[in-house]
């Protein structure tokens, strides 16, 4: 079968499959645009009736309120069911089986619970002049249905809360989208038949006709992604004159009910129309009239969202051209088509650590970049991002300690204190790691000892056992109270020690346990390495006259040391991120005085919730990591030479 | 000169001794503990003034009175079994899955040369360079929040199979490489395909290599906490680090369940340990030692 010319050429394929990828991710972009805006958009409907509602009982009392609520929601028919809430008092509800007003009952404490948090968020934002917290809490379980919290104001003071649910599935209030979806194929075919006249080189170099498919590629994209933005901004204003109307409806309907009067001016703000934080979005005044009927700042404003991601996607297109039209992706192919095999049998593992290691670590280290805590994770990503200010605060802040009349206190949550004990954690770890194994090597490698063997076995238990399990048992023997290591220190008439309340023996207690588990590894490397020493250099060094002082000088520990010095990076790294013993034995105690780098990370991410703070944390715990390896590779190549 | 030897043996022995006694007074301990059908941390009940061998008596790793209720109640009234249970189907899992996918990965970097071969080698090298806790925090973020797969075995299990999946690949490739290439040749000539080949010739040749694998995928499993505790909120899902935590971390105090639990949970892993710890030193330092 012969092939048409222009179907060899790569500029036909590479417009081609370039435009086709593109069109697709910007018409998916757009769909899901489209969504957002109309999600936008019910909220705020919802969140309106919400704010006209709590207005209209904010300055009556009880009975009056009760009253209210059945007139209300019987004009306004999306409101499914309603109640207020004041105190620990149901004081209306649109539910007749609810019989209100009377006290909440113990399943309703989540209401309370809610009150109280939305009486803090609006006091903190009054009290520091800045608005932070949100006092408007909406939520969408089904789609259509959505409940509005907000705080019930009685004369201006904060007295409870008022939750409504609301129903939006009337077609009056869903903005459309006219989809035509003939002009990305009119534009993807036009870019198909220029790519069939282009015949770029199949060198690795720039020809006229590889700049032409460029550009028609960008000329293309560029133009659909601008009609499609052209569109969404359509979109947002139809939605904005939807709400526009919806509000005049239910305003002159409040007006005439007498609960709230409509003020027919342009120029005054809309209380209704707020965002969660109850500030005027300024997007409709108060007579109904929409102060953004035309394409305008304000519709570009609120569909800009959606650009970042179009430039990504733009950029992406063009790596796919590039990569065809200069003849890489032909030779990818045919290398992937020669080692299928190979692609094959690989996939498996390499998807599973794309996806759970190397993903998760640039997830990681991008967290780092924001502001995410537990209470805004929802927001977009571009609303999180604060820079390096994580990094700042952490590394910036030399505040380690503090005089007062009583002597010097020192900041325990400071990050360089934390640095120190993990320095000092590691440093006394390792030394005492090293020692005990050396000396327990050498004591094993005489010759002619009896029971070698036995004590070898008993002694590398305290290896065989799960390492959070030692860490328990250690820190019921250190118990203050029934503690065994107090029952020794009592034997020989010493004081019983209150081990975790003090920052050096709280320490000690983490060590303790640490060189009890890590002694048998030393132990057995050095060991292997002793065996391996041929026995004639000992014996060749006594007759030339050695001391045992030289022999060990001279023959053990220059033999010993390619086998020590790996183990020892292995066990510096691995006591570095010894979380399991800190966290386990001690938990930091006192204060957080012996937290280490790691247990202090997980504390930040999953006691106080701030991920983005925590993923800083262990961004900058990788990095020294990541220099401690980089400077002892240096070390080691150095030694190396001699 | 003959006295002298015996003389230096003598103190040889007490200070080995001395450390063996240290080595195993927590395991004493612990077994007492289990033995003593008790809940407190302290073994004797110490009169208000104690004499010097009362409390010798109290450290003294022997329960004053031997029972095994604790085992029978930490297996019946608590919910321990069914922690177990999770740890075994958990680590059954990682297992088999991890040794698949190391298996295969292994084969690939032993047998092909193929490009991007030794960049994805060396991916597998640094990954194991990453903190635990960076992962942490995003693999909740992904794992719980995202995929919805909080207190489920699945999350954790694909988790644990790939943080072994490197140490694996790298031992098994090691052994691969050993495996004489004309074995594969002879076959490929009586017409066997490559999966037969890798089926029916290199995994059975490679069982031992396997069986350490399998080993170290279910040891990483049955080991850890961190993840489990983080990923396992309601007690039911709880693997059997965390629930041993339980009996004794915050406020609760049940040392007799944390004891017999910990018996039940180490002896296995203890005993294969002992019985597999040459190749595991040897695994750990091959890449390090020149």
């Amino acid at each position: 079968m012969k092939l048409p010319a222009y179907l060899k050429r790569t500029a036909f394929w590479g417009l081609g499959i370039s435009l086709l990828i593109t069109l697709a991710l910007s018409a998916w972009l757009f769909r899901a645009g489209v969504n957002e805006l109309q999600l936008q958009q019910r909220h705020r409907i919802a969140v309106m009736h919400a704010n006209a509602l709590s207005l209209a009982i904010s300055s009556t009392d009880v009975e009056e309120t009760a009253k209210r609520v059945r007139e209300i929601q019987k004009f306004d028919p999306g409101i499914e069911s309603l109640i207020v809430v004041k105190g620990t008092q149901l004081v209306a509800s649109t539910n007749a089986a609810d019989s209100a007003p009377r006290q909440l009952k113990r399943d309703e404490k989540p209401l309370y619970d809610l009150s109280n948090l939305l009486r803090t968020a609006r006091e903190t934002n009054r009290g520091e002049g800045v608005v932070r917290n949100k006092t408007i809490w909406v939520e969408e379980n089904k789609p259509g249905h959505i409940q509005v919290s907000l705080p019930y104001l009685l004369n201006g003071e904060f007295a409870g809360i008022v939750q409504m649910r609301f129903n939006l599935l009337q077609p009056a209030m869903n903005i459309r989208l006219e989809d035509s979806g003939a002009l990305p194929i009119l534009i993807f075919f036009g870019a198909l038949l220029v790519g069939g006249f282009l015949k770029p080189t199949s060198e690795r170099r720039m020809d006229p006709a590889k700049l032409m498919a460029i550009a028609a590629f960008l000329l293309s994209a560029l133009f659909y992604q601008q009609q499609r933005l052209d569109r969404l901004e359509q979109v947002w204003v139809n939605g904005n004159r939807v709400v526009a109307a919806n509000y005049l409806e239910t305003a002159e309907q409040y007006d005439r009910a007498g609960y709230l009067p409509l003020v027919r001016d342009p120029a005054s703000a809309n209380l209704w129309d707020t965002d969660h934080y109850q500030r005027p979005l300024e997007l409709i005044a108060a007579d109904g009239s929409s102060t953004d009927t035309e394409y305008g700042a304000k519709a570009a404003d609120r569909t800009s969202f959606i650009k970042p991601i179009l430039w990504a996607i733009d950029i992406l297109g063009i790596g796919i051209l590039l990569l065809i039209i200069f003849g890489y992706a032909e030779r990818m192919y045919a290398a992937f088509k020669q080692h299928i095999y190979a692609y094959v049998y690989i996939a498996p593992a390499m998807i599973g650590m794309f996806v759970l290691v190397f993903f998760p670590f640039a997830y990681g280290i991008a967290l780092a970049f924001t502001d995410t805590t537990l209470f805004n994770e929802s927001l977009p990503f571009q609303e999180r991002l604060i820079g390096l200010a994580n990094f700042k605060a952490i590394l910036g802040d030399f505040n380690l300690y503090e005089r007062t009349a009583d002597g010097i206190i020192w900041n325990y949550a400071n990050f360089y204190w934390t640095l120190f004990i993990t320095v000092l954690w590691t440093v006394s770890n390792v030394f005492i790691g090293v020692t005990v194994g050396f000396l327990l090597a050498m004591a094993l490698n005489t010759e002619g000892l009896r029971g070698k063997a036995i004590y070898r076995v008993l002694l590398i238990l305290p290896w065989a056992i799960p390492n959070y399990i030692t860490a328990l048992v250690w820190r019921g023997m250190f118990h203050p109270q029934f503690g065994v290591i107090n029952q020794v220190l009592q034997m020989f008439g010493l004081e019983p020690v209150k081990w975790f309340d003090g920052v050096v023996s709280s320490f000690i207690t983490g060590v303790a346990t640490n060189g009890w588990l890590s002694f048998p590894f030393m132990m057995v490397v050095i060991l292997g390495a002793l065996q391996s020493i041929p026995r004639d250099m000992y014996e060749a060094a006594e007759v030339e006259g050695a001391n045992r002082w030289q022999r060990l000088r001279f023959i053990t520990l220059p033999l010993l040391k390619p086998t020590l010095i790996p183990a020892i990076v292995l066990s510096v790294v691995w006591t570095f991120n010894m979380f399991n013993i800190i966290f386990l034995v001690s938990g930091g105690e006192p204060a957080g005085a012996n937290e280490i780098l790691v247990t202090k990370a997980y504390k930040l991410a999953f006691e106080n919730y701030q991920y983005a703070y925590a993923a800083a944390y262990s961004t900058v715990i990788f990095i020294i990591l990541l220099a401690y390896g980089v400077f002892q590779t240096r070390v080691s190549k150095a030694t190396e030479s001699f | 000169m003959a006295d002298m030897k015996t003389n230096r043996h003598i103190l040889l022995h007490a200070v080995l001794v001395c450390f063996t006694v240290l080595a195993l007074y927590p395991v004493f301990w612990v077994l007492a503990l289990s033995f003593s059908g008790q809940q407190s941390v302290g073994l004797i009940d110490l009169p208000n003034d104690p004499s010097f061998f009362e409390r010798f008596r109290a450290i003294l790793p022997v329960p004053a009175h031997w029972s095994v209720s604790n085992f029978t109640e930490v297996w019946t009234e608590q919910s321990f079994g069914r922690w177990l249970w999770n740890s075994v189907i958990i680590s059954l899992m990682t297992t088999v899955l991890g040794v698949f996918l190391a298996c295969t990965a292994a084969y690939a970097f032993s047998r092909f040369r193929f490009p991007g071969r030794d960049t994805g080698m060396l991916m597998f090298l640094v990954s194991q360079m990453f903190p635990g806790t960076l992962m942490l925090i995003p693999l909740f973020i992904i794992i719980v929040k995202q995929l919805e797969l909080g207190n489920t075995y699945i999350g954790l299990v694909i988790v644990y199979a790939t943080t072994a999946i490197p140490f694996c690949v790298w031992m098994l490739k090691g052994y691969f490489d050993t495996i004489p290439y004309d074995i594969e040749e002879s076959a490929i000539i009586d017409g066997a395909s490559r999966l037969t080949i890798f089926w029916r010739i290199i995994l059975p040749l490679a069982k031992p290599a396997i069986a350490i694998t399998a080993l170290f995928s279910f040891m990483t499993a049955w080991n850890e906490f961190i993840l489990a505790s983080v990923f396992m909120e309601s007690e039911a899902n709880y693997t059997a680090p965390v629930g041993l935590r339980f009996f004794v971390g915050g406020f609760s105090s049940q040392w007799g369940y944390f004891a017999a639990g910990s018996v039940i949970v180490s002896l296995p892993v203890v005993v294969l340990f002992l019985q597999l710890q040459k190749y595991l030193i040897s695994g750990l330092t091959a890449g390090s030692v020149k």
